[in-house]
């Protein structure tokens, strides 16, 4: 024992006390943590602790009205999966689809109604109570229909009962103006089916049953109408048929659909209306035999191989080779829209595109095209704001001929280009009262926010547009009780009209009521046969979907006048070809659509599947031209057009042409909540104010940019490693075309290797 | 030259020796924690006796846990159920006012779990009320118990040798319980 001095001894005292303290706080820390059984004090009635509940309803992510069942526990969503019932999407979902669930427990939603005390756009919010909130709305709505002024309600797409109810409501205030603005809706594609025959309805693609798919710029694998269903189709024309349906793919910058495809045709921006003409050509002349063959081949002349390859910069044998592929397959289908429609002529390509459809006989046909019929609930006859019906708001309101502006899921400030100025026409409303559930570019300038539930947490119903080619009416239930203070939009305008005295127009005491009241007309359609109603609707809301697969074949006529005028127009762009050199193409991203996603984490870290990109913007451009313009992968390069600038990395991309950069939507957030803000940039801020001179829709893609390098790097943050081959034999080819394989056409582009 | 450490052990004994009682006194202090508060029996928010209950009374588990035959959770009564009957019984009893009072406001009552799983196991009720388990073989005599207390140690050892001796098939495999 050595000797232990006094000292030694507190020491050791000492350290026996710590040693002794630590030890019992590293138990204390390993402890389990308190957890508490909290029972209901009475229990709902399909409730049962640790066993799941699935409810069926309708996905609200984007415009394609997918069916959903959501799996929850413990009154909590947990799940959301694709409800098999729905003939939209049978059962499956788009990564959209899936992250709802974070729209529902997003940390940055609205808890509550908010006046705006300070100035418009300042942080000078402050809790309001429903009850004032209401009450001064309906003030402010009151005095400007008593005074003759106009009550503008701007709406995001919606559709069913409530597109219906806002429409009454609207209606009966008498100087009320009810206006949807969807970004990405098909305005063109609408256009053109209304002129060539006379519908005005989106087609039904039966993609599954077509064993030769020429798209047109529609990127339909990924966000273009309704990609779920879409997929589904190609899924089924490759895989079920008696032999693997091919698909070929026209559009200047390969999208997913285009990376799927057996031949990927980069045309020149803006013509592939011309080339659908090329090929309706050549089937006039070799294959088509209706009455009307005389009428096509005089409309048709111009548009000859040798013309056509002129202007579209598509080699004249493939021309050929399309044209004989497209007589000799058994179901051959053309979709068009997307890049292709987003030009000064987008509506005229589409028409092209469907000319071609109906020369190739497959207008209402099996594998071919089939119109929808009309939806069976909530039909509106408010068809979605255009791009010129936009510009229309902002300069009334401008002139001051509007009081109040109620804008509900709509975010134009975000969505429309810097050109049209819309903060500006905010600013000459008196009035601006936003529904929205989130702090986003629009509400942040609202006097007043009186924010409504999430999809998940609303009654509603749909009918999917564009549809199945029968009608489907599907009903969207609450899974979850409201998690805050909020309300559904349609009782908020239910409160509102009875305050301004409406009531008789609207009578529900909700919107819940309201919807089962129109189900119950449809009910009643179905005469004795459909038995009680009760009984039914209990059906409805436990399957999610109503219909039945009438699905039959039918024919279209066009006009001579409709033929005899068809042409495709030489696309504009705006900005010179010498100052801005690049026509830029934005295009809807994978996880964000036109922005909405931006706010949901899981959808940042998506990685954009073709170049493997998280979080931020990027350009794209063709290694050809980044090396013309000596940048690299990861440059910061500043993207300049007549109507604005951006500054984002170079992603270097081998599938586009070398004329065209692109950049996708989504990014570049100033509000929207703390995952969607200061990331990235917009690129639709840069767009000139074009449009689609037929519909009137804005021409994403008729904007020309200069990119200069700036001499700064900030390199995308990508997962993927390496994405060329570089010898490593990784896309085995297949087939016996050796021609034309979109394989081939990638290895014939020169790509830089970076030495350093 | 030699090179020796014993110079610097002579030195360093003093140090090492500090060491050597702090680490038991760790030792000392971890153990102490575990032995004077073992909470294995929580205070509840309701003195509950499921020794009147299941014991004096008979009462079988599953009738206030309902769900153990066909859901993970064993469930716990809700405050309706408790008044089903103690609307009529006992109902002078100062803990029966307290549950009236809880029934009377609404306001949900906060156990204080007693056998808690951390939440990377997947354990299901259903499966072992369904292979004829016994409640108590995991839960203890509850029925002789006023206070609820944790007797068996509720950790991986205990599920392993149970799925062994029973010869569970897969009853071994990590994914079992893990997933
Ligand atoms: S396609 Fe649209 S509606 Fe369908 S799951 Fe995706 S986000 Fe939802």
């Amino acid at each position: 024992m050595p000797n232990v001095d006094r000292r030694q001894f507190l020491k050791l005292v000492g350290a026996g006390g710590v040693g002794a303290g630590a030890g019992f706080m590293l138990a204390e820390s390993a402890r389990h943590p308190v957890e508490h059984l909290i029972p209901y004090p009475v229990p709902p009635e399909e409730y049962s602790a640790g066993i799941a509940t699935w409810y069926n309803s309708v996905c609200g992510m984007c415009p394609a009205g997918c069916g959903i069942t959501v799996r929850t526990r413990e009154g909590r969503p947990k799940k959301i999966e694709g409800n098999p019932l729905h003939p939209v999407n049978e059962g499956r979902l788009c990564a959209l689809g899936q992250a709802g669930l974070q729209v529902l427990y997003n940390p940055d939603r609205l808890t509550g109604p908010l006046q705006q005390l300070g100035e418009r756009g300042s942080s000078g919010f402050v809790d309001a109570t429903w009850r004032g909130g209401l009450d001064a709305a309906a003030e402010r709505i009151d005095a400007a229909r008593n005074a003759g002024n106009r009550v503008v309600f701007l709406s995001g797409g919606v559709r069913g009962h409530l597109a219906a109810l806002l429409e009454t409501f609207t209606r009966e205030l008498g100087s009320g103006q009810f206006l949807q603005y969807e970004f990405a809706h098909p305005h063109a594609l609408h256009a053109a089916n209304r002129r060539l025959f006379g519908i005005d309805r989106l087609p039904y693609y039966d993609i599954a049953n077509a064993d030769y798919v020429l798209s047109f710029g529609a990127d339909f694998l990924n966000n273009w109408l309704s990609p779920v269903n879409y997929s589904l189709g190609f899924g089924r024309s490759r895989q079920e048929g008696e032999h693997r349906g091919r698909f070929v793919q026209v559009e200047a910058r390969m999208s997913l659909s285009g990376a799927a495809a057996d031949e990927w045709i980069p045309a020149r921006p803006g013509t592939e209306g011309v080339l659908a003409l090329a090929l309706a050509q050549q089937l006039v002349a070799n294959a088509y035999a209706g009455d009307d063959a005389d009428a096509w081949r005089a409309a048709l002349q111009d548009y000859t191989p040798e013309r056509s390859a002129d202007i579209t910069d598509v080699p004249v044998e493939t021309i050929e080779h399309l044209a004989s592929a497209l007589v000799d397959a058994g179901h051959a289908l053309a979709i068009g829209g997307g890049s292709a429609a987003a030009h000064t002529n987008g509506a005229d390509t589409l028409l092209a595109v469907n000319a071609l459809n109906y020369l190739l006989g497959n207008v209402g046909r099996r594998g071919g095209m089939v119109f929808n019929p009309d939806p069976a609930i909530g039909a509106s006859d408010t068809e979605p704001a255009s791009y010129r019906a936009m510009e229309q708001l902002a300069a009334d309101a401008r002139a001051g001929a509007i009081s109040v502006l109620v804008v509900s899921n709509a975010n134009p400030l975000f969505n429309l280009p810097a050109a049209a100025d819309f903060a500006g026409a905010i600013a000459a409303i008196p009035t601006v009262i936003s529904l929205s559930s989130f702090m986003d570019e629009t509400t942040a300038l609202a006097d007043l926010v009186l924010p409504s539930h999430t999809y998940l947490e609303s009654w509603g119903d749909d009918a999917p547009d564009p549809g199945v080619g029968f009608t489907v009416g599907a009903v969207s239930q609450p899974v979850v009780s409201p998690l805050f203070d909020t309300r559904a939009t349609g009782d908020i305008v239910l409160e509102l009209g009875r305050r301004l005295g409406l009531g008789e127009a609207m009578p529900w005491p909700s919107f819940e009521e309201c919807v089962k009241d129109g189900w119950r007309q449809l009910h009643a359609a179905g005469g004795e046969a459909a038995g009680d109603f009760d009984t039914f609707w209990r059906d409805v809301l436990r399957s999610g979907v109503w219909g039945t697969d009438t699905r039959a074949e039918s024919g279209v006529a066009v006009p001579d006048e409709v033929i005899a005028d068809i042409a495709v127009p030489e696309p504009q762009f705006a900005g010179s070809e010498s100052d801005y050199p690049f026509v830029l193409q934005p295009y809807l991203s994978t996880g964000f659509y036109d922005g909405r996603g931006a706010n949901l984490p899981w959808m940042q870290e998506l990685p954009d599947p073709m170049t493997s990109v998280v979080y931020g913007s990027w350009l794209e451009m063709n290694p050809e031209t980044a090396r013309e313009l000596g940048l690299r992968d990861g440059d910061l390069a500043r993207v300049t057009s007549g109507n604005g600038a951006v500054e984002v990395p170079v992603v270097v991309y081998p599938a586009i042409r070398p004329d065209v950069v692109a950049m996708p939507i989504g990014q570049g957030h100033a509000g929207l909540g703390r995952y969607a803000e200061n990331r990235g940039a917009n690129p639709i801020e840069l767009l000139a104010p074009s449009v689609d001179t037929r519909s009137g829709a804005l021409a994403t893609g008729a904007t020309r940019v200069s990119v200069a390098g700036t001499g700064r790097r900030a390199e995308a943050v990508k997962i993927g490693g390496e994405s060329r081959e570089l010898g490593r034999n990784i896309i085995q080819r297949t087939g016996t075309s050796g021609s034309a394989g979109h394989s081939a056409r990638l290895n014939s582009i020169p790509i830089v290797v970076e030495s350093s | 030259m030699r090179v020796s450490i014993v110079p610097t052990l002579k030195v360093l004994r003093p140090a090492a020796m500090i060491v050597l009682v702090a680490l038991i006194g760790m030792v000392f202090g971890y153990y102490a924690n575990a032995m004077l508060f073992p909470g294995t029996s929580p205070a509840q928010p309701i003195n509950f006796s499921h020794r009147i209950h299941a014991g004096d009374y008979e009462i079988p588990c599953l009738y206030c846990h309902v769900q153990a035959r066909n859901s993970t959770a064993a469930g716990v009564p809700s405050l309706s159920k408790c008044m089903g009957c103690h609307a009529e019984v006992a109902t002078e009893r100062p803990q029966i006012r307290e549950l009236t009072a809880y029934w009377e406001t609404g306001e949900p009552l906060r156990w204080v779990k007693v056998h808690d799983l951390p939440d990377f196991v997947h354990f299901t009720h259903k499966r072992h009320v369904a292979a004829g388990i016994e409640c108590q073989t995991c839960h203890g005599p509850v029925e002789t118990m006023d206070v609820v207390s944790r007797e068996a140690p509720l950790e991986m050892g205990l599920c392993l040798e149970c799925h062994r001796e029973n010869e569970v098939v897969h009853g071994d495999d990590c994914w079992t319980c893990h997933k």
